[in-house]
């Protein structure tokens, strides 16, 4: 049986977060009817909304319905009290997020403005250091590379690759272990694990390929181009990270830079393209602020740096075929972004995706 | 009664009426009738010169009696009242024009039955004489001096009555006294309550007409409205008072927690009830009752025994709210206890939606819907209480070192009253315990003439529906005082002057009428006769139905002139062509149904003769057997409904004809007779569209049986 113990930090957090008078829900049920993903024996989101009001933390942390919602803002726009279920579903959503990222003061970071200048100063003073001591960077007698634009000059391949791959690893394993501690408490508030089912690749490959084409997301109601938005991202993403696999390994391998035509090349650019398009709709759809989605500083903080990842990647690539006197000041911003998406990776909003696929696949396992 | 008439008949041409029938004929009936000394007809009879024109002929031809053929006598009242003069209205608009075929030879014979029907009510009744009270009194006694009974006497003196307010605590304010604080609070801190009592002290203070008696109890009451004798006790001091009408307004005690079997109220000390609350925090801390320390987590029950068949099966309206102002209590004296609200719904109606919202915008005060299906005890002295039937789909277990059941609204007994009334100390009791008589027709009417019921003891309601309630209950307590001056009945019959006359002399001391009287308008002395108060009575006639020997009757609706309305029309022989059924109608709510189906130009059967009723309860049986002899094929009465939801506007009417009726099944099977010749019918004002239906299968039910044997007899 649930034993009532709520926590009224919890509550006063969540109504930070989201601006909304979260304790005025009178459990009509209004989201739940409005909601598409609500079913008979999981009714969703009031559950979520009244466990939310009741300061029940423990709960909500091993809640992988959360993640089901691809705020559509369906019950947003039919909560007759104006309480924005839509809205604390995602803080619920970035408050697992912050619980299972270790060290928290990382997610802390990200979720609050005050410490902006500390995440760009940060990688800024590492990447440096790496420069240091691959020798390019001297303080003393700080001069850029003579002649035509070429990267590996200032920033040796060789250290660079190494070094984020190793802090990389390190980044990997904190998010591995949040959701190994996630999926943990999943399991622990189910009154009967036997119910929960093995996880076989036919299970797996059943998740993931809704998610490859975003067949959930599609069926959000309100402000359809945010699916096709995401759609571009998330397959302008994968290109990408081929491409840069696929560059890391040319570093080592095969002549680098690719010429214009090589296929690697169009691939990334192409990623590149898709890339921009997608987070410039997103971004243009939350200046829009259309009633059914409010964004908060991590929403924006997320989405800006992924904006200016791939600008800055363009950017670089640009400096390079225009000769940009700036080229290499380009580099060292794009390299901070590539800290701030990948490094950063447990403590933004951009884990999501390991969080969704793991509360997706638990729902499949338990289904 | 009996002495002869000078009737005038006027025939009304308009509306469609000339078009439906020959009235040439309808007058050469009226000529050869020799009680009429005058006929006419008009084409716009409810017109200002028709008026005129009766007038003169009132004078010229010294006319008594009028009878009026033209619309339903629901309309153009006012145009065909005439001082000092009998009016009886023939229905030929409603009844005829617009309900049956004109220029057909059926339509005719009804309206020349219906003219016959008019006269001969007409020659058989005569005009009240009103029943007037020596020395009537217009002092109003309010019983409780709760805040209905305080506004009441407030609203009364400030129309200028005298005011007589009994309370029997030492103090005026009734539970207002045991309160901290009134609803809605903001904040919190700042009790107004206090203010608002002062406030209403100060006014019946300030107030010349008000006589307020404390430690008083009413020992007896006796009379009528208009004449009251009240004798009231305070404190062993008895004092004899006269009223003109009574306001009840004793108020209501809590549902008795102990019958709560599973909270073990009596064994559980940490269980308190929301009146144990307020007064705990009228007193000053809010503690636990065991060890006087402060609560960490308290439960409310909402509905504990509400809206629950076993206990009270009603809303008692105001708990909700109360629990609500007492969390804010709580949440202002322990900033860190926790407050759970466990409801079946929130109910806060009207504006109180926001002060809900003002509520739950704290948050540590949690409310859920629910069932509390278990109380367990910790042992650390606190309870653990399993909800069930929550929103969660599953139960949960809160944690509470105190529970306050909010139970219920019960009414206070009116047998404080006393009354001296054959039919017993108190007031009838209708759905759920409370007295009153019908709660959306006929607010603050008790069952008993002249007694208005206010406030919690009418209806369960919070202190600014009492309010109102007071100054409803005190507007009728007025119009009841104006109309007794006047000799005319109350509502429903607002103005009637005719009031029930007994002959004496040939009562049995049967007891039907006091028995059966739904207000206890009779006495009766040690033998049994019946002792009339005619100021207690609203005129229905119920008694006039019961009496079997016949002797209760009015000026203008007798028992003989409804005979003579029956016997006056002719009954065609051929049944096969021209059936004849007598419908009764309830002239409450089955009439109007009728007018209002004539409106719609709903087609009536021709062979239907009407004749409109007080009540049904008014029917006596000696018409049913006049009619059935007369050779009548079939008897319709229709009333409206009894039971639990009675519409029957003096209450007992049609269930007294349902048991009725039980009898004159017996009657008819000694006749020798079928019985569906009688059928009861109980309708409703807004079923008019089912009226062509249930006369067109009560005339194939008397196809089927066949005519009435004794017709032509």
């Amino acid at each position: 049986m649930l034993s009532v113990q709520p926590d009224i930090r919890f509550i006063e957090e969540l109504q930070q977060a989201t601006g909304s008078q979260l304790t005025t829900c009178m459990q009509c049920g209004a989201c739940t009817a409005a909601c598409s993903l609500s079913e008979e024996q999981n009714v969703f989101p009031r559950k979520q909304m009244i466990l939310s009001a009741w300061g029940m933390k423990e709960r909500l942390m091993a809640d992988p319905n959360v993640w089901t919602c691809h705020q559509c803002g369906d019950c947003t726009v039919s909560c007759p009290r104006g309480i924005r279920p839509g809205d604390i579903l995602a803080a619920l959503r970035q408050a697992q997020i912050s619980h299972y990222s270790k060290p928290g003061f990382l997610s802390r970071w990200m979720q609050d403005i005050r410490f902006l200048p500390l995440v760009i100063l940060f990688p800024s003073v590492i990447i440096s250091t790496i420069l240091i001591l691959a020798g390019t960077f001297n303080f003393d007698n700080f001069a850029l590379p003579e002649g035509p634009v070429n990267y590996g000059k200032f920033f040796p391949h060789g250290w660079l690759n190494g070094s984020f791959t190793l802090l990389f690893v390190l980044s990997a394993i904190a998010a591995v272990q949040g959701i190994r501690k996630y999926w943990q408490n999943m399991k622990r508030i189910q009154e009967d694990t036997s119910q929960i089912g093995r996880l076989t690749f036919a299970k797996f490959w059943q998740v993931i390929r809704k998610i490859m084409v975003h067949k959930d997301f599609n069926s959000c109601t309100q402000q359809k181009n945010r699916s096709l938005a995401h759609l571009f991202v998330f397959w302008g993403f994968i290109l990408l990270l081929f491409v840069t696999f696929f560059a890391i390994l040319s570093t080592i391998f095969f002549d680098y830079p690719l010429s214009f035509l090589n296929p690697v090349k169009i691939a990334g650019n192409t990623g590149a393209l898709l890339l921009l398009t997608g987070a410039s709709i997103m971004i243009m759809n939350r200046l829009i602020r259309p009633e059914s989605l409010s964004s908060n500083y991590a929403d924006w903080f997320f989405l800006i740096s992924f904006w200016l990842l791939t600008v800055s990647g363009i950017l670089v690539e640009a400096a390079r075929f225009l000769e940009w006197s700036s080229a290499y000041h380009i580099y060292f911003g794009h390299l901070v972004m590539v800290w701030i998406i990948i490094l950063y990776l447990p403590y933004t909003k951009f884990v999501h995706f390991l969080y969704r696929t793991t509360a997706l696949i638990f729902l499949k396992l338990k289904a | 009664m009996a002495e002869s008439k000078n009737i005038g008949i006027f025939i009304c041409t308009g509306c469609q009426i000339g078009d439906a029938i020959d009235t040439a004929k309808l007058r050469s009936i009226a000529e050869q009738t020799s009680s009429v000394r005058h006929c006419t007809e008009h084409t716009f009879l409810c017109s200002a010169e028709s008026r005129q024109q009766i007038t003169e002929d009132i004078r010229k031809h010294q006319l008594d009696s009028l009878v009026i053929a033209a619309c339903s006598p629901r309309h153009a009242v006012a145009n065909f009242a005439f001082d000092k003069v009998l009016t009886e209205r023939v229905n030929l608009r409603e009844g005829v024009a617009w309900t049956m075929e004109h220029g057909n030879e059926d339509t005719q014979m009804a309206a020349e039955d219906y003219l016959r029907m008019g006269i001969a009510r007409t020659e058989t009744s005569g005009l009240p004489d009103p029943y007037l009270l020596e020395n009537p009194v217009s002092d109003i006694l309010v019983i409780g001096g709760g805040i209905s009974g305080m506004q009441a006497a407030i609203e009364a003196a400030s129309a200028g009555c005298q005011v007589l307010l009994v309370e029997k605590e030492n103090d005026l304010g009734g539970w207002l006294n045991h309160w901290h604080d009134i609803i809605p609070v903001s904040g919190g801190k700042q009790t107004n309550l206090n203010f608002f009592l002062q406030e209403k002290m100060d006014e019946i203070k300030s107030l010349t007409g008000i006589k307020v008696l404390c430690n008083t109890t009413v020992s007896s009451i006796s009379g009528e409205p208009g004449r009251f004798s009240i004798e009231v006790n305070q404190q062993g001091k008895i004092t004899d008072h006269r009223a003109g009408s009574i306001i009840l307004a004793n108020g209501w005690k809590p549902y008795d927690v102990t019958r709560l079997k599973e909270l073990k109220y009596s064994d559980r000390q940490n269980i308190i009830t929301q009146a144990e609350l307020e007064t705990m925090a009228q007193s000053g801390s809010i503690t636990r009752p065991s060890d006087g320390s402060p609560p960490k987590n308290i439960l409310f029950i909402q509905c504990a025994g509400s809206r629950d068949k076993e206990h009270l099966p009603y809303c008692s309206n105001v708990c909700c709210l109360t629990s609500l102002k007492q969390a804010q209590y709580i949440r202002n004296q322990h900033p860190e206890t926790n407050v759970f609200i466990v409801y079946k719904d929130i109910r806060t109606p009207g504006k109180n939606e926001h002060y809900y919202r003002e509520v739950q915008a704290d948050s540590r005060i949690f409310f859920t819907k629910g069932e509390v299906t278990e109380i367990a005890d910790n042992v650390d002295d606190s309870m653990a209480i399993t909800v069930s039937d929550n929103l969660l789909g599953e139960p949960i277990r809160i944690t509470a070192d105190l529970v306050v059941a909010a139970t219920g609204m019960v009414p206070n007994q009116s047998d404080d009253l006393n009354l001296q009334y054959r039919k017993g100390t108190g007031l009838p009791e209708w759905k759920y315990g409370f007295p009153d008589s019908h709660f959306i027709c006929f607010p603050y009417e008790t069952q008993r003439t002249g007694i208005y019921a206010a406030g919690a003891v009418r209806t369960p309601q919070g202190i600014q529906a009492c309010m109102e309630d007071a100054a409803g209950a005190v507007l009728k307590a007025i119009q009841c005082i104006e109309s007794v001056k006047r000799g005319q009945a109350v509502h429903p019959r607002s103005g009637d002057e005719s009031y029930p006359i007994l002959s004496l002399q040939r009562c049995t001391d049967c007891k039907r009428c006091t028995e059966e009287c739904p207000f206890g308008s009779y006495d009766e002395t040690e033998k049994g006769t019946p002792l009339p108060n005619p100021a207690r009575c609203r005129r229905c006639g119920i008694c006039m139905g019961s009496c079997p020997e016949r002797i209760i009757n009015f000026e203008d609706y007798s028992i003989h002139a409804i005979s003579s309305m029956i016997k006056s029309i002719p009954i065609p022989d051929e049944f096969e062509e021209k059936p004849r059924i007598l419908a009764f109608i309830c002239e409450n709510d089955a009439y109007p149904a009728f007018d209002l189906a004539a409106q719609h130009r709903l087609k009536i059967s021709p062979y239907v003769r009407i004749i409109p009723v007080r009540c049904i309860g008014s029917i006596n049986t000696i018409w049913l057997s006049d009619a059935l002899s007369q050779g009548y094929d079939g008897i319709l009465q229709i009333g409206c409904k009894p039971g639990e939801d009675y519409q029957c506007h003096f209450i007992t009417g049609s269930e007294l004809m349902e048991i009725r009726s039980e009898n004159i099944q017996e009657t008819l099977q000694t006749m020798m007779l079928e019985p569906e010749r009688i059928q009861t019918v109980f309708l409703e004002i807004d079923e008019y569209l089912r009226i062509p239906e249930i006369i067109d299968d009560y005339m194939e039910t008397i196809e089927e049986i066949g005519p009435n044997p004794f017709k032509d007899m």
